[in-house]
């Protein structure tokens, strides 16, 4: 469904992205994440045909993304939405309705079916005088006004208190059982994780990882294992009755295996716990960066 | 671009602005509008409107008395009983018995009222003789005046039309009907040249359309006597080019606040990512406020049509104001998109009300005193208002300079109107630049960056002649030749718009990283950009649309884009391509200094200057 190949973004002289190269499957849900000026939100708004490539190319749905059609097809939720504070949701989400030549009938029961579900109240009050948790759910409407295949959310949660963030974060999830295909980005890893089927991490405007969440930890991750004994070993610490160290080796397990049986006891359980994306992010990103993000000016 | 999108944008920035204009902006401009209204209500009454000399002159006299008819029509005199005791008391200031004043001035208000008086009688008298059945009885001496179009710009006559006065001769030949004053008090009155007429003094000349306009403007609808013949300031173009210009400059501040706020905080960056383009984009916000400034000008021009202040109005002049609206909006555009604030907006669009209403209003005061006032497209309002023809080629030549400069402007503001561009914190500077890179792809856009910017190039130096030609008249020595000021001042302007506009692209392109940095490519850009100057230079013949060469100053302004006549065909063609060479070589030398940096730009631009300067000056000083 989208198709990025070797899309490079450059600003002056500034490397904003090099060249990434990706692609999302119908109905997938796509994560981008990263530290701040990784190239994320770049990388999203030239998907969304906001920014043009300076080199490579990215398409939607077989279309390129400078087309109007494409645009047609896509919702675009930026990490900071400000919306025409003179207008009420009602009227800000005609106007869109408009612009994407959305039949008036179908925009008017869309835009009400659309804001029941995210249960915005006060519908008629001026976007100027809602809170940001409200402003976002309009936003949020607005993005879904053309029925769109693909959506591309930069940060949907951004800002917002945690309960309206969890709120956001369902819908979304919502979307994706709904069969849209959406490319997120998020600081908040967790999100990511619960809802992504892939992700990729990026740092320094440059991909350094790729994959399903399992691929990532076997390659970014480790497993740890928690040993449990009858009997206290160096390191271990009292859980319900029995005694537990965590390890990251099956030498280091093995080793407090003959510990315990040495103290007269034995393991009565071995559980394992696999690297969250977060320590997965982490330690991606102490591996460094891989180069310049700066383009050496040709001298005469 | 698609006209149904367009409209689409364009209903919803009314829509949008409609509910986001609060009570306190309404009423400030209403209070804005019932101002402009009392001061052209105070305009058309000639400023007599007010009332503030009724009845100021007390004058005891009775039915009887002759006088009694010329003090009824004065509103200034207030009728009383005769009464030589109310005048001992100070209560009336003249006492007249039949034709005798029996009463003698002592103060300066009694004397100030006889004067009054002999004016009123002298008008009076024009009025009752023009009514004569018998205009040769009435008027037994015909004189006819005719105008000569004097050379040089400071010979300011404002009746220098086309030699025909104004006179209430069907055939509009100018000759005018006088007769001899009755020699008593009223002060000499030789006559009336546009008496007997009626209205007719609009069927003459431009002077005479003029005075008609100007005695409905002032009230004084007698007119046509030789003392209304010359007055030396042209007040009714000012008024009617006033009552134009002013609405535009409302509609640039609601406009640019609209263009502005789209990039603050990022509010437009939704709508680029609709199926919009820029173009529908930019067209729909822009679209209400052209037609809401020519729908004003259709009101203005209606109003006083059907107010019978100016009854030739038509839709002539409201084709001329839309070129200026089109300046107006693209200036107006341009500068929100370069503004990084509302304060720094509010700056820039004060400078493009200074000086595109100088651009618009000044030429337009010397309408029918020299070619000079075609330059702007307001002349041809007041022609059309006052019931001039306008022809083709003056509508062409006076129109087509600003409409393409608009254009060019919308154009270069459309390049910013992108996500990189147009939410960035960038100096005004340093947005002209990437303005002007927005149009570099490759060395040959170079040639057209050229050729596109030439409409600027032209407005300006047209301009440049219009506020410089007053001084045409003083000598100034220089390097041993005996040279106009004005002339010197245009051609030291115009060397330096030039240069800057086939330099400052080029500029742009290496600051933008489109060109390479070496000193080949630097030269061959630089010859490129004055290839293109030099072709569209050839623009610049829309002046022969014009009398602008009738000047000296017009003359020496456009020597690079016309040949004198007579000339060998082989001066002829040297001069023809000696420009040219002129263009490229300055070109390449500023091109080769903005390869190296600003600092290179500005000092190889200055030596490009003094260059194309001493050339234009040793042309001008040989063969104009």
């Amino acid at each position: 469904m989208i198709d990025a190949r070797d899309i490079r973004k450059e600003y002056g002289g500034f490397v904003a992205v090099q060249g990434s190269s990706f692609s999302v499957d119908r109905g997938e849900v796509f994560g981008i994440i990263g530290p701040n000026g990784a190239g994320k939100t770049t990388t999203l708004k030239m998907l969304a045909g906001l920014l043009e490539p300076t080199s490579g190319s990215a398409e939607i749905a077989g279309l390129d993304t400078e087309t109007a059609e494409m645009r047609q097809q896509l919702g675009f939720l930026p990490e900071e939405s400000p919306l025409y504070e003179e207008m009420t949701p009602i009227s800000y989400l005609k106007f869109f309705a408009d612009l994407y030549d959305v039949d008036p009938d179908v925009a008017e029961e869309r835009m009400h079916d659309t804001l029941d579900e995210l249960e915005l109240e006060h519908r008629d009050r001026k976007l100027g005088d809602m809170s940001k948790g409200m402003k976002r759910k309009v936003a949020i409407a607005r993005s879904l006004i053309n029925d769109p295949d693909v959506l591309i959310y930069d940060e949907p949660a951004s800002g917002l208190d945690p309960l309206t963030t969890n709120y956001v974060i369902e819908f979304t999830e919502q979307l994706a059982n709904e069969g849209k295909t959406i490319v997120f980005s998020a600081h908040n890893l967790f999100h990511v994780e619960s809802i992504c089927d892939r992700v990729v991490i990026m740092n320094e405007g440059e991909i350094v990882a790729r994959g399903d969440l399992e691929e990532l930890q076997a390659e970014y991750g480790h497993t740890r294992y928690h040993v449990y004994t009858t009997v206290d070993v160096p390191d271990a610490v009292q859980e319900n009755g029995s005694y537990k160290r965590v390890v990251e080796s099956m030498d280091a397990v093995e080793e407090t295996r003959e510990r315990a049986e040495a103290n007269g006891g034995d393991v009565v359980d071995i559980r394992t716990e696999e690297s969250s994306l977060e320590e997965v992010f982490l330690n991606v990103a102490e591996a460094g960066t891989r180069g310049t993000r700066y383009v050496e000016e040709d001298a005469e | 671009m698609q006209l149904d999108t367009l409209l689409r944008v364009a209903k919803w920035e009314v829509t949008k602005n409609a509910g986001g204009v609060d009570k306190r902006t309404i009423l400030v401009m209403a209070l804005s509008l019932v101002a402009m209204g009392a001061v052209a209500a105070i305009a058309v009454s000639g400023g007599t409107g007010a009332g503030m000399d009724d009845g100021i002159y007390r004058i005891g006299v009775d039915e009887s008395s002759p006088y009694y008819g010329v003090a009824a029509d004065d509103s200034t005199f207030d009728i009383r009983e005769p009464d030589p005791a109310a005048v001992e008391r100070r209560q009336q200031e003249l006492l007249y018995r039949g034709t005798q004043l029996r009463s003698v001035p002592r103060t300066a208000k009694e004397r100030a009222a006889l004067t009054e008086l002999r004016d009123s009688t002298a008008q009076y008298n024009d009025r009752t003789l023009a009514r004569d059945d018998n205009q040769t009885a009435a008027f037994p001496v015909s004189v006819t005046l005719v105008y000569e179009q004097q050379s040089g710009s400071s010979q300011l006559d404002p009746r220098s039309g086309d030699g025909s006065g104004g006179s209430d001769s069907s055939d509009g030949s100018g000759s005018s009907t006088g007769g001899s004053g009755d020699g008593s008090d009223t002060s000499g009155t030789g006559g009336s040249a546009a008496s007997g007429g009626g209205d007719s003094g609009t069927a003459g000349g431009s002077g005479a359309n003029l005075g008609a306009i100007g005695a409905r403007l002032t009230g004084d609808v007698q007119g046509g006597t030789p003392s209304d013949i010359s007055p030396p300031f042209p007040f009714e173009s000012l008024v009617l080019a006033f009552l134009y210009i002013v609405p535009m400059n409302f509609v640039i501040q609601a406009y640019g606040s609209s263009m502005l706020s789209e990039r603050l905080n990022r509010r437009g960056e939704l709508l680029l990512v609709t199926p919009a383009s820029r173009g529908d984009i930019i067209g729909g916000k822009t679209l209400p406020y052209l037609a809401g400034a020519v729908g004003v000008a259709a009101l203005i021009t209606a109003a006083l049509r059907f107010g019978n202040i100016a009854p030739a109005g038509s839709y002539v002049a409201v084709l001329a104001v839309v070129p200026l609206v089109v300046l107006f909006l693209s200036a107006t555009f341009c500068g929100a998109m370069f503004a990084r604030s509302f304060k720094e907006l509010t700056f820039v669009t004060v400078t493009i009300t200074v000086t595109l209403t100088s651009y618009a209003f000044v030429p337009a005061i010397f309408t029918d005193v020299t070619p000079i006032a075609l330059i702007s497209p307001l002349t041809l309002v007041v022609l059309d208002l006052t019931g001039q023809s306008v022809g083709l080629s003056s509508f062409v030549f006076s129109t087509v300079p600003p409409l393409l400069t608009g254009l060019v402007l919308f154009g270069l503001g459309a390049g910013l109107y992108r996500e990189e561009d147009m939410f960035t914190q960038r100096p005004i500077p340093l947005k002209v630049l990437d303005a002007l890179a927005g149009g570099i792809n490759s060395r040959r856009s170079a040639l057209k960056m050229s050729i596109v910017l030439l409409p600027l190039v032209i407005v300006a130096e047209l301009a440049a002649i219009a506020f410089l030609f007053v001084l045409d008249s003083v000598s100034l020595n220089v390097f041993g030749t005996n040279q106009s000021l004005g002339i010197v001042l245009v051609l030291g302007v115009i060397v330096i718009i030039e240069e800057l506009a086939k330099s400052l692209h080029v500029y742009a392109g290496y600051e933008h990283a489109r060109y390479e940095r070496t000193l080949r490519s630097a030269l061959g850009i630089g010859a490129l950009s004055g290839l293109g100057f030099f072709i569209g230079e050839k623009g610049l013949l829309i002046a022969r649309l014009s009398d602008l060469e009738s000047l000296p100053i017009g003359e020496a302004a456009l020597q690079g884009a016309t040949l004198p006549a007579g000339l060998p065909l082989w001066v002829a063609g040297l001069l023809f391509m000696l420009p040219l060479a002129l263009h490229t070589v300055t070109a390449a030398i500023s091109s080769v200094g903005a390869s190296r940096g600003r600092r290179a730009y500005v000092a190889a631009l200055t030596v490009a200057i003094v260059i194309h300067f001493a050339y234009n000056f040793t042309v001008v000083s040989t063969l104009v």
